[in-house]
């Protein structure tokens, strides 16, 4: 029973009551947004930004101002050199796994030595690697095609797969379930939570507070890196800043679902319903024709106010 | 007619009484020494005069007449002026600017005059020419300067608001003997200038060096006022102590400690500590004690690898410990507790659970965290310290002070340490706590733990420990066994000259 206490709190219930209300605004607005094939559409892009969003959280609740804003970089690296490996052959599925999964956990255990062993704070260091990406993906399109997608892959990401639901569903089920046990059920968890609430006494408690958050970064990358890797199935090809567009939104995500900014607060599920709510949030503004810029603003603006009501106080007291 | 004059003040911190009965006078032209143990109310004393804390009860008057010092610009104007055991300096300002912040020379009436402001701030640092070595100069930035030179910028900053009362709180404590020596001839040219000064400080030399009279305080009671030239330290001691405390010493007659060396530290120096030496044997509690912050904390820091050790070596069971961190130090066998459990104890908002078992965790190199096995393996721990919980998944700090620092407490308790070393444990904590927690330590150490027990109550020390050593100025200066251990001997020897 107290677990389910546990489970509803207040954040998650107004994320899921978000939820409803903007499908009912979006139904409004233009009917057959909240049909059934339109709401799994919904689903998928919510799944891509929902795994980005996994490794945010974990940056996140590591405290000491952890904020991950390289992952649109890896995204966007892991879907190239995915794109590349598989060049529209299902062959190269594993190898192209295997090699964004690897470049997604050197490009998190960079971070993760610069913001422990150099003390370079997390946002300095992560948008550094960021703009190294960035120049690092100019240098790449320029040597080579983008690639396209295994056949195999896209059929997973947007056709159905087990149940009638299509398989990028199922796996960020699996993430969910993954991040559950992570955080309630094995000692890394608890050490996450640990060095995010109070990260000396974790330390005078023999956690090993800089191998946890370098795990935790490199965590980050993988998790970007798997996104990457189903954005190339959901759009075929992967053209140069695919990934850009997490950057914001995986860390709205997170504070939407009730995780503190400040660190060692929080939870998955709650992330999982503010990706949800940020996806139907973009849909809408698409319909009543917002154009990109537009809806920039509405997610920078979104973040500040959701500051207002849930980062502050833990912040300030920080 | 006394200069200033204290009479009956009290002041309470809701069900606390930091001051029941102060009384004080001091006379123009005299340097009047205030001392009494921790918590003896001698700081809330000075604060009530420098109208920084107002009194519940009780009578302040200057020259005879009744005042009330409704706060500090009141006392300033009513000239009183403080030097703060708590550092109040600006950081990032300037010498100059700490020395007048109170009071900035401007001209046009908006800008800060630099050239008026360094050259009267001169006149107070060139008091310490000679003394206060490289850097401190009127235009220094206070963070880039020394701890002892910080200190001087303090005692700069009260001798310029030029009061006729200045009190003193601790302003020698982090002083070398040249420094404090021209502190004192300091004092001396303005005793002759008829100035009233209140100085408090631990070391007995120098309050018989620069003091005309002293008044003692006890359990927030003033209990003596005397000439010093018509007293001696045994005697000050002896009214610190109380009748009560005269001939009490320990209670429970130490245990002949037969155990095999469990911990031998030789001879380690660091940060606030040097050449401290001592072995702790298998069912020992070995207690440290002397004035708050002469070193103790430091010292168990260090050997659970918490602080730097820069010389000496510490051994656990004969082999050399090179705990690099508390990671190694808790492999090896070793356990502290923290008095300050908000910051190196609990792990705010986190289930009980989880504040229990990191230690389990780390020692049995876990990975997975299987709640209800952990649950069992906790259960014990907590039970032995009588925690009173709701339920293990309920954040720890839905618990009352003393209940976290059992649950902090309990983490060590799974698997058994060979060393506890506890720093001042019960600060803060309830009396049934406490004796919740001293039952478990003497039990603990019936099962073959040596344990290191640093308490700032003097009390918990002399009822708990076989053996105890009094630290002063990061160093061993006595040690106390047997029928030595007496109140009087505690405090004599915390307050003797380094």
């Amino acid at each position: 029973m107290n677990a389910i206490l546990d489970l509803v709190k207040r954040p998650l219930l107004v994320a899921l009551l978000l939820i409803v209300g903007l499908l009912l605004l979006g139904e409004w607005l233009s009917p057959g947004f909240a049909s059934g094939q339109q709401i799994l559409r919904l689903l998928i892009v919510a799944a891509l930004l929902g795994i980005v969003a996994a490794g945010q959280n974990l940056v996140i609740l590591g405290g000491r101002e952890g904020i991950d804003l390289s992952v649109g970089g890896v995204v966007s690296l892991s879907a190239i050199i995915a794109g590349n490996l598989m060049n529209g052959a299902d062959a190269g599925i594993p190898l192209a796994i295997l090699a964004c999964v690897a470049a997604g956990a050197l490009f998190g255990l960079l971070n993760g030595l610069g913001v422990t062993l150099l003390r370079i704070p997390p946002l300095v260091m992560t948008l550094g690697m960021l703009g190294v990406l960035q120049g690092l993906l100019v240098v790449i399109r320029q040597g080579i095609p983008s690639g396209r997608a295994a056949p195999g892959l896209s059929q997973f990401v947007s056709q159905p797969f087990l149940l009638g639901l299509p398989g990028i569903i199922w796996l960020w089920i699996a993430v969910g379930v993954a991040m559950a046990l992570l955080l309630n059920r094995t000692i890394f968890g608890q050490r996450v939570y640990a060095i995010g609430s109070n990260e000396h006494a974790a330390w005078m408690a023999g956690v090993p507070v800089r191998l946890v958050r370098i795990g935790i970064f490199m965590l980050s990358g993988v998790f970007a890196a798997i996104a990457g890797i189903c954005l190339l199935g959901y759009s075929g090809s992967s053209f140069a800043n695919v990934g850009e567009q997490y950057m914001l939104p995986s860390i709205i995500a997170v504070v939407f679902g009730g995780t503190s900014l400040a660190g060692g607060k929080g939870g998955y599920t709650g992330t999982m319903a503010g990706a949800f709510m940020l996806v139907i949030l973009q849909s809408i503004l698409t319909t009543v024709n917002i154009d990109e810029s537009g809806r920039q603003m509405v997610f920078g603006a979104t973040l500040l106010v959701l500051m207002l009501f849930y980062g502050r106080g833990k912040a300030m007291r920080a | 007619m006394s200069k200033l004059k204290l009479g009956g003040v009290s002041k309470a911190y809701g069900a606390t009484m930091a001051l029941r009965r102060g009384d004080l006078e001091v006379e123009a032209g005299e340097v009047h020494v205030l001392i009494g143990s921790n918590g003896s109310g001698k700081s809330t004393l000075c604060k009530i005069a420098a109208g920084s804390v107002r009194p519940d009860a009780g009578e302040v008057s200057i020259d005879g007449q009744p005042v009330r010092i409704s706060g500090p610009q009141a006392a300033r104007s009513l000239g009183i002026g403080i030097f703060y055991q708590e550092l109040s300096l600006a950081a990032h300002r300037t010498v100059a600017e700490n020395i007048f912040l109170p009071d900035l020379p401007v001209t046009a009436g908006l800008f800060v005059d630099r050239a008026a402001l360094s050259g009267r701030a001169a006149r107070y640092t060139a008091l310490f020419d000679g003394v206060a070595g490289d850097g401190l100069s009127t235009d220094a930035v206070v963070e880039n300067l020394r701890a002892d030179q910080r200190q001087l910028v303090e005692i700069m900053k009260a001798l310029a608001t030029e009061a006729p009362i200045l009190i003193f709180d601790e302003p020698t404590s982090a002083l070398d003997r040249a420094q404090v020596d021209r502190f004192f001839d300091i004092l001396r040219d303005l005793k002759g200038q008829g100035r009233a000064m209140i100085f408090i400080s631990h070391r007995m030399d120098e309050i018989f060096a620069i003091g005309d009279r002293v008044t003692v305080m006890r359990d927030g009671e003033t209990v003596a006022t005397a000439r010093i030239a018509d007293t001696d330290q045994a005697e000050v001691v002896r009214h610190m102590v109380g009748e009560a405390g005269q001939g009490a010493q320990a209670a429970a007659p130490a245990p002949v400690a037969e155990g095999e060396t469990v911990l031998a530290v030789r001879g380690i120096s660091g940060v606030g500590y040097s050449g401290v030496s001592f072995e702790v044997r298998k069912g020992e509690i070995l207690g440290f004690g002397g004035l708050h912050g002469q070193g103790q904390s430091r010292v168990l820091r260090a050997i659970f690898g918490a602080h730097p050790v820069a010389s000496g070596e510490i051994l656990l069971h004969g082999t050399r410990l090179a705990a690099r961190g508390p990671r190694e130090a808790i492999r090896s066998g070793l356990a502290y507790v923290s008095g300050d459990r908000g910051r190196d104890g609990v792990i705010h908002g986190r289930p009980i659970l989880e504040n229990v078992i990191p230690i389990h965790a780390l020692r049995q190199r876990l990975h997975l965290a299987n709640p209800a096995a952990l649950r069992q393996k906790a259960q014990a721990a907590v039970e032995a310290l009588r925690t009173k919980f709701a339920g293990f998944s309920h954040p720890i700090n839905s618990l009352s002070g003393g209940n976290q620092q059992k649950i902090v407490i309990a983490r060590w308790l799974i698997d058994r340490p060979d060393v506890l070393l506890l720093d001042d444990p019960t600060k803060g904590i309830d009396l049934s706590a406490k004796a919740d927690l001293f039952a478990l330590i003497r039990r603990l150490a019936a099962e073959g733990l040596g344990i290191v027990l640093y308490s700032s109550e003097d009390a918990e020390l002399l009822a708990n420990a076989d053996r105890i050593l009094v630290f002063n100025g990061g160093r061993v200066t006595r040690e106390l066994t047997g029928e030595a251990r007496t109140r009087f001997n505690l405090t004599q020897a915390a307050y003797e000259a380094a």
